[in-house]
């Protein structure tokens, strides 16, 4: 067995809100990662995927807080550290994340050459100043492995670019300095569907030519994910309730809410395209409030008059985890 | 920048309030060249309320000092009470605004509430207190100080909603997972969205350290180091030439003031016309 490169051992990050209310947004997170695995994460809208994604770069900057739990790259914590130790220490070197809408992400007026030498010129070790000639070059260099017209973008504003170039800018950026761990939040979810592909063609473009190899990659959209990953963690208000690989949670789920957000799916599969897609009754619960019993109880149509009362932990099941304890 | 430049001056608001700015500057610093201007305004060159003459264009007041040198050295200091005022609350407004609503959290929370309590408490009526607190080197500068330190709240609260609005950008996100300072971030990515604004805001606080001044002036307890056009108005209310119809006491000074917040209020609207489609976007 390979050595663990990212070990997230019981995270759990909140909100401070003006009148020191907090909002568990992320609850006992728990997984490891090996050199070159890609985890897939997925939940509904607002369980706390992007604030997990802070708490994983140990980006906690207020209001929010690391509540306990620690996150690991290679056996070096990342918890507790000051931003400005996080910042010229981990973040594009060991964690680099493709942040959600990336293709908004540039600065309008700056061009793309710049906004990627301040990325070099920000981690450069003092007294080491590269030339900027020297630093085009290493661009361009970079650039060319993307399949654009590496002189046109580098020397284009964002506004002269298309989205797809824009998108592929801000990976080529984040991924700059070859980090161990690349963290993409939803890349593509405000793309068309064409120019989703093109990046996700080109996420495992970079994966082919080893510019980086260890990925978390977050998105609602689990067929996505199944193709992409070879893990996949379902999460549900700020907890992760299931995780297994991409089969075992896809083709084979186990949690209630596992269960329910594979039924409410169209699928692709030939054999279940006549299941008409069913959406899951209700909402989930407020993370402001201190939550009793199982969280998904509310909503699950197996629960029993126990679960929510009693708090669930996460257990194997199989080879797998979840957090029910009546899942078989 | 060359553009906006450009449209600026399509704006005919913005050119006259410029070319009024522009006069009253050039009579303040090329004023003496040309007149006989005394800055200390001690001379007494005839007899009260002389006439005007060829020497003395706009006569004498009631203690028989040069109108004229009056009121070039009268505004002279109150641009320059304007500008120190101007300067220091747009810094400390400025400053305050943007370590605010770009750190967030209690950092904010805690200057916001300063700022907001400045913005409530009377900053006229600190302005007083201070003043007359101050009996002995109540200079120019004192006042310009003083009237800084009590108008900034409103620009730092105009630069923290802006500030702050930026923060959670796209392409600040960006900057920072990919590794910059807070100081790159904000000189970078941040002061150049403010530039206009911050601009606007010296613009805002210089005329109301202009009003400020005269207002305080007036009510007696103006700088005792030189003279102002708040205190020229200041001695035509103390003697009485109101009531008397010595117009000429009261009315060019008068003048002055109300042209010069004028054109600094026709500046700033017009330059809000121009900058704002772009901030909006
Ligand atoms: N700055 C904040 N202050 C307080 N609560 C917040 C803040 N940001 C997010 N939250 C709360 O934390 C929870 C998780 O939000 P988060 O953005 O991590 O969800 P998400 O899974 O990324 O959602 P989406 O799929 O919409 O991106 C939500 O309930 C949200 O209301
Ligand atoms: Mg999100």
């Amino acid at each position: 067995m390979s050595e663990n490169i990212f070990e997230v051992e019981n995270l759990s990050l909140h909100y401070l809100g003006r009148f020191g209310d907090k909002t568990h947004a992320v609850t006992d997170v728990s997984f490891n990662m090996k050199q070159g695995e890609i985890l897939g994460i997925a939940g509904e809208s607002g369980c706390g995927k992007s604030t997990l994604v802070s708490g994983l770069m140990g980006m906690c900057i207020p209001p929010l807080y690391p509540t306990s739990g620690d996150v690991r790259v290679r056996g070096e914590s990342l918890m507790n550290r000051t931003v400005e130790d996080i910042r010229s220490n981990v973040l594009a070197q060991k964690v680099s994340m493709i942040p959600q809408g990336a293709f908004n992400a540039l600065n309008p007026v700056r061009k793309i050459k710049d906004i990627a030498a301040d990325v070099i010129a920000a981690h450069q070790k003092p007294g080491s100043s590269m030339k900027a000639s020297e630093i085009y070059e290493r661009l361009r260099s970079r650039f060319d492995l993307f399949g654009m017209d590496t002189d046109r973008v580098l020397n284009s504003f964002p506004i002269q670019l298309t989205a797809g170039e824009r998108q592929r800018s801000v990976i080529g950026i984040s991924t700059l300095l070859n980090p161990q761990m690349v963290i993409a939040d939803e890349p593509t979810s405000a793309l068309d569907v064409s120019t989703q592909k093109e990046v996700i063609k080109m996420i495992f473009d970079l994966l082919d030519k080893g510019i980086f190899s260890t990925m978390i990659f977050i998105t609602h959209e689990l067929p996505l994910l199944y193709h992409v990953a070879d893990n996949i963690a379902i999460m549900y208000a700020g907890e992760i309730v299931e995780k297994g690989t991409a089969e075992q949670v896809v083709k084979d789920p186990r949690h209630p809410y596992t269960k329910a957000l594979m039924g409410a799916m169209l699928s692709s599969e030939k054999s279940q395209r006549t299941r008409k897609p069913v959406a899951i009754e209700g909402a989930p619960p407020s993370l402001a409030k201190k939550i009793v019993g199982c969280r998904f109880a509310e909503r699950c149509s197996f629960a029993r008059p126990e679960c929510k009362k009693n708090t669930q932990n996460i257990r194997m099941v199989g080879d797998r985890e979840v957090r029910c304890e009546y899942a078989q | 920048m060359v553009k906006l430049l450009k449209n600026l001056l399509k704006s005919p608001m913005f050119v006259i309030g410029v070319s009024i700015f522009l006069i009253t500057l050039a009579i303040a610093f090329l004023g003496p060249v040309f007149y006989d201007v005394d800055t200390n305004a001690r001379d007494i060159v005839a007899g009260p309320y002389a006439p005007s003459s060829a020497e003395h264009i706009l006569g004498t007041d009631h203690l028989g000092r040069d109108y004229m040198s009056l009121l070039i050295s009268g505004l002279r200091s109150s641009l320059y009470v304007g500008f120190v005022a101007g300067i220091i609350a747009t810094t400390l407004g400025v400053f305050i605004g943007l370590f605010g609503g770009f750190r967030g959290g209690w950092v904010d929370e805690v200057l916001n509430m300063g700022t907001n309590l400045f913005i409530v408490i009377p900053s006229f009526v600190i302005l007083v207190l201070i003043s007359s607190a101050v009996k002995d080197g109540r200079s120019l500068t004192l006042i310009g100080l003083i009237i800084g330190l009590t108008t900034w709240s409103w620009s730092a609260r105009a630069v923290r909603a802006q500030a702050s609005s930026l923060r959670s950008r796209d392409h600040i996100a960006l900057a920072r997972i990919n590794g910059a300072s807070s100081f790159t971030i904000v000189i970078k990515h941040v002061l150049p969205y403010l530039l206009s604004y911050v601009f606007m805001v010296f613009i805002m606080q210089i005329s109301s350290g202009i009003l400020s001044e005269a207002s305080i002036s007036m009510i007696g307890l103006g700088p005792l180091d030189s003279t102002s056009l708040g205190i020229i108005l200041n001695q035509a209310k103390d003697n009485g030439a109101l009531s008397d119809g010595i117009w000429i006491a009261f009315l060019p000074a008068t003048l002055i003031i109300t042209l010069t917040v004028f054109a600094l209020y026709l500046v700033n609207t017009s330059m809000e016309g121009v900058f704002n489609p772009r901030l909006r976007k």
